[in-house]
């Protein structure tokens, strides 16, 4: 496989992400969708180190610090998810329109 | 090659499922198939180590969380109803910006940006390279600032996370406790 493959793998990932983040309403779904996009970027790094850059192996640093704040980001995001769930009863984003002007 | 594109097909598919089923819960298992498929994937980009981070924390962390945030909480009974509009606005855009950024890709010599020459490495120096000693070297050593951080970090989500969610713990959930007077 070469680098190209891999990174239009990352591409369609990615795009396949930002169609979940824009098509659904649900806050999990938007969520996965940002799983997804979070995804795409470890394997874009991963790649260009594998190809360009074998020598230092930062793409794997990178890809550990992407794995380690999303861990941080789904549970803040899982519990902000719960708090709106108990207080409405409902996760639907157009719902919550308490900031609006 | 025939393993790579394999891989590359295990990961669409599940990201496809987990975008596009209605059930909350079949998507959180599609997102499973495409993380596994991408840890897989690691594995033939050369580092069994973040593959089996990946394992470990996204499919054996993240996912289960997901599951557990749904099925305790009975919000998988709301089936989200999407408009048929913002569906097809939501894939134009995607379309597009797949077809801006993959003419991007296309179109760049990527040998040329290789700063010595890609391949001057033989395998053994790659693996060298490779290996989990440098990782823990350089996580340590070059990037120890950014570790210690990144630990700092995760201590303030699980906090935070744990305060943001047992805040109205003592109140009622009015969905829940309606399910069970039924």
């Amino acid at each position: 496989m070469t680098l190209e493959a891999w990174i239009l793998f990352a591409l369609v990932l990615f795009c396949i992400g930002l169609y979940g983040v824009l098509s659904r309403r649900n806050l999990i779904a938007i969520l996965i969708g940002v799983e997804l996009m979070l995804n795409a970027v470890s394997v874009n790094a991963l790649a260009f180190n594998h190809f360009l850059a074998p020598d230092p192996a930062i793409g794997q640093i990178f890809v550990l610090f992407i794995i380690g704040l999303a861990a941080a980001e789904a549970a803040i995001v899982l519990s902000i998810i719960l708090t709106v769930y108990r207080q409405r009863g409902d996760i639907n984003v157009y719902e919550l329109t308490d900031l609006r002007g | 090659m025939m393993a790579s594109g394999l891989v590359m097909l295990i990961s669409v598919a599940g990201a496809v499922v987990a975008v596009g089923v209605k059930n909350i819960v079949h998507a959180i298992f599609g997102l499973g198939v495409s993380l596994a498929g991408l840890a897989l994937a690691f594995l033939l980009l050369g580092t069994p180590f973040v593959a089996s981070m990946q394992v470990l924390i996204y499919i054996g962390g993240i996912t289960i969380a997901m599951v557990f945030a749904v099925m305790l909480s009975s919000m998988g009974k709301h089936e989200s109803r999407e408009g048929y509009r913002r569906q097809v606005l939501a894939a134009i855009v995607s379309v597009l910006f797949f077809a801006a950024m993959a003419s991007v890709v296309v179109g760049t010599d990527f040998g040329a940006l290789s700063p010595s020459g890609s391949g001057t490495l033989t395998p053994d120096e790659l693996e060298a390279a490779w290996s989990i000693k440098a990782i823990g070297r350089a996580l340590l050593d070059h990037y120890n600032v950014a570790f210690e951080l990144l630990s700092v970090v995760l201590l303030l989500a699980i906090v935070g996370a744990i305060t943001i969610a047992a805040r109205h713990a003592q109140e009622p959930d009015p969905v829940f406790d309606e399910e069970c007077d039924q």
